[in-house]
């Protein structure tokens, strides 16, 4: 059990390394997570957080242990279909001249996210096209792992098509390791979501999802300022389908458009109606 | 990780099947603690055990011992029991031989295939071992007090 | 909806029923592969089989064989729920026809996870 005291102390770190927001109830959470990390160094919880003060590791661990965002293949089905459906084909029609896409997943996690739009685009990018997956996260325990490629029986039991499976993944002892040539083309990058975006290009598509959720309204509110100048023109921005109700200052509403494609709502730059067709990104 | 025919799985990759099965059947409560036992004491407990053989591209037979008072436990949660129930000796051998086989396929998965996995014999007490196999992985837990032993044999000659 | 779950384990039928029942299928069992043809033969005809592989009488694969041979039985959803987990036997079960593969030990939110895939349940 945590005492409130250690529960505050855990929760201003976390907040002040990432502005995530752990409130009070998310207790259970703060628990589960750090419980194994304190086992690990013989300690129980309320000792452990109480070195954390004086140990820079341990903390760098507990915010890599809080910020893990639960994630599967394919998530939510919709969203993949509506990339695969309507956004890419539309892509494809105005991006002919430079015939290359680039794809934000923003706070990655374990990759799931960014791999299985490595898969759809296998599928469905015509020869000659190229295209990069940008996968960003706050915790370098995900980095890692995304740069691995490799998932449990467990993970690739969940929400990955069998034929999926067979054509994307070779069994490595009890682990499946995702394809060379899906590997090569995501691109992990460290990153803060509350802090600048620097050297990261413009992106055809954001993946933004079920992540501002653990930002406070001031954060979220900033993200989504700095989001639009790293959306292309005719671009779009995926958020969770829980966090599809912002509440926007004004100014901030009226640059994102929400226009629904197939069944998920995305995000769009206001100004796409007045910019001519041709627009192209550049890497 | 790819294993010649000759060779042994891993015990930690043995271990972490077992812990697999374990978690997905009983859930949150299904975490395995290790469990000392001096090397080559027979096991102290067997009530059930269990066995399925593997063979093809790689040979060998894994078997699943357990105390009664677990293996009932057990067969009482995978069959969703309530606590008026009890499940049969018949229940507890079904139970248990569903537990070497989803152990013993995915230690086949680890070893060079192909190869077939035999249907699982299920036997009340403790696990008997011909002289033509070698013991080449034993791995001994506990659930809630209970011991588990899971062990690998390879034919005689083979590893070791 | 109604699913056959095929599995010779009493204990993994029981399992299987109730993260299907759960999800308002209504389910009929077999014990083998064989039962399930005979079963399908008398008519019992469900949205779709969960197929085991190693069992006695008639395994799995066959069993999905028997049934890709039969048009009457082409609107069959066929997912194989097993612990055979070597990769060319993945391959060789989509090849003969099922559509989708569940790798034993799976948490219900897999089982859920695929059916929803294959369109039987909403996402």
């Amino acid at each position: 059990m945590t005492t409130p005291t250690a529960f505050a102390s855990v929760s201003a770190l976390v907040r002040r390394e990432t502005s995530m927001v752990y409130d009070e109830g998310k207790e259970y959470l703060v628990e589960a997570r750090l419980n194994p990390l304190a086992a690990a160094r013989g300690l129980g919880l309320e000792e452990y957080v109480g070195r954390l003060a004086f140990d820079a590791e341990e903390r760098r661990k507990v915010v890599d242990a809080l910020t893990i965002n639960e994630t599967s293949w394919f998530r939510d089905h919709t969203p993949y279909q509506a990339f695969t459906d309507a956004m890419v084909p539309a892509l494809l029609e105005r991006r002919q001249i430079t015939r290359r896409l680039r794809i934000w997943s923003a706070a990655c996690s374990s990759g799931q996210e960014a791999y299985s739009i490595a898969m759809l685009l296998d599928q469905h990018l015509p020869e000659g096209w190229s295209h990069e997956i940008v996968a960003t996260d706050i915790s370098t325990a995900m980095l890692e792992r995304v740069r691995a490629g490799r998932y449990s029986q467990v993970e690739v039991n969940r929400g990955l098509p069998a034929t999926s499976l067979v054509r994307y993944f070779t069994r490595a002892g009890r682990e499946w390791e995702i394809a060379e040539r899906l590997r090569e083309r995501v691109t992990v990058r460290h990153l803060n979501l509350a802090a600048p975006y620097v050297g990261l290009g413009s992106f055809d598509v954001i993946w933004l999802r079920n992540v501002l959720i653990y930002f406070d309204a001031a954060t979220k509110t900033d993200i989504l300022r700095r989001m639009l100048p790293m959306l292309a023109d005719d671009g779009y921005l995926l958020l969770g389908s829980s966090e599809t109700t912002l509440d926007l200052p004004a100014d901030l509403a009226a640059a994102w458009r929400r226009e629904q494609i197939g069944r998920v709502p995305a995000y769009r730059r206001a100004a796409t109606s007045l910019t001519p067709s041709l627009t192209s990104t550049g890497a | 990780m790819s294993a010649a025919a000759h060779e042994s799985p891993a015990s930690e990759d043995v271990r972490a099947v077992t812990e697999d099965v374990w978690m997905v059947l009983l859930g949150e409560d299904g975490g395995l603690r290790p469990r000392t036992v001096p090397a080559d004491a027979p096991f102290d407990a067997a009530a059930w055990s269990a066995a399925t053989t593997i063979s093809g591209g790689w040979h060998g037979v894994v078997t699943v011992e357990l105390d009664e008072a677990l293996a009932r436990l057990l067969t009482g949660r995978m069959l969703a029991l309530t606590d008026d129930e009890t499940a049969t000796d018949s229940d507890v051998a079904d139970a248990v031989g569903e537990l070497v086989n989803m152990v013993g396929g995915n230690v086949k998965s680890l070893m060079p295939g192909p190869s077939t996995l035999s249907l699982p014999a299920v036997a009340a007490g403790r696990a008997a071992f011909g002289s033509d196999s070698a013991l080449a992985c034993r791995i001994d837990l506990a659930w809630q007090d209970g011991p588990v032993r899971v062990s690998v044999h390879v034919p005689q000659g083979g590893p070791r | 909806m109604r699913a056959m779950i095929i599995d010779d384990s009493r204990a993994m039928r029981s399992i299987l029923r109730r993260i299907v029942t759960g999800l308002d299928f209504e389910t009929s069992e077999a014990e083998h592969g064989q039962d399930a043809l005979d079963q399908l033969r008398a008519g019992v005809v469900p949205d779709v089989c969960l197929v085991d592989w190693n069992m006695p009488v008639m395994d799995g694969y066959t069993f999905i064989t028997e049934v890709r041979a039969n048009p009457a039985w082409r609107d069959i959803t066929l997912m194989m729920v097993t612990t055979e987990s070597e990769q060319r036997q993945i391959v060789r079960a989509l090849a003969a026809g099922a559509h989708e593969y569940v790798i034993k030990p799976f948490t219900p939110d897999a089982i859920v996870d695929k059916l929803s895939l294959l369109g039987l349940v909403p996402a």
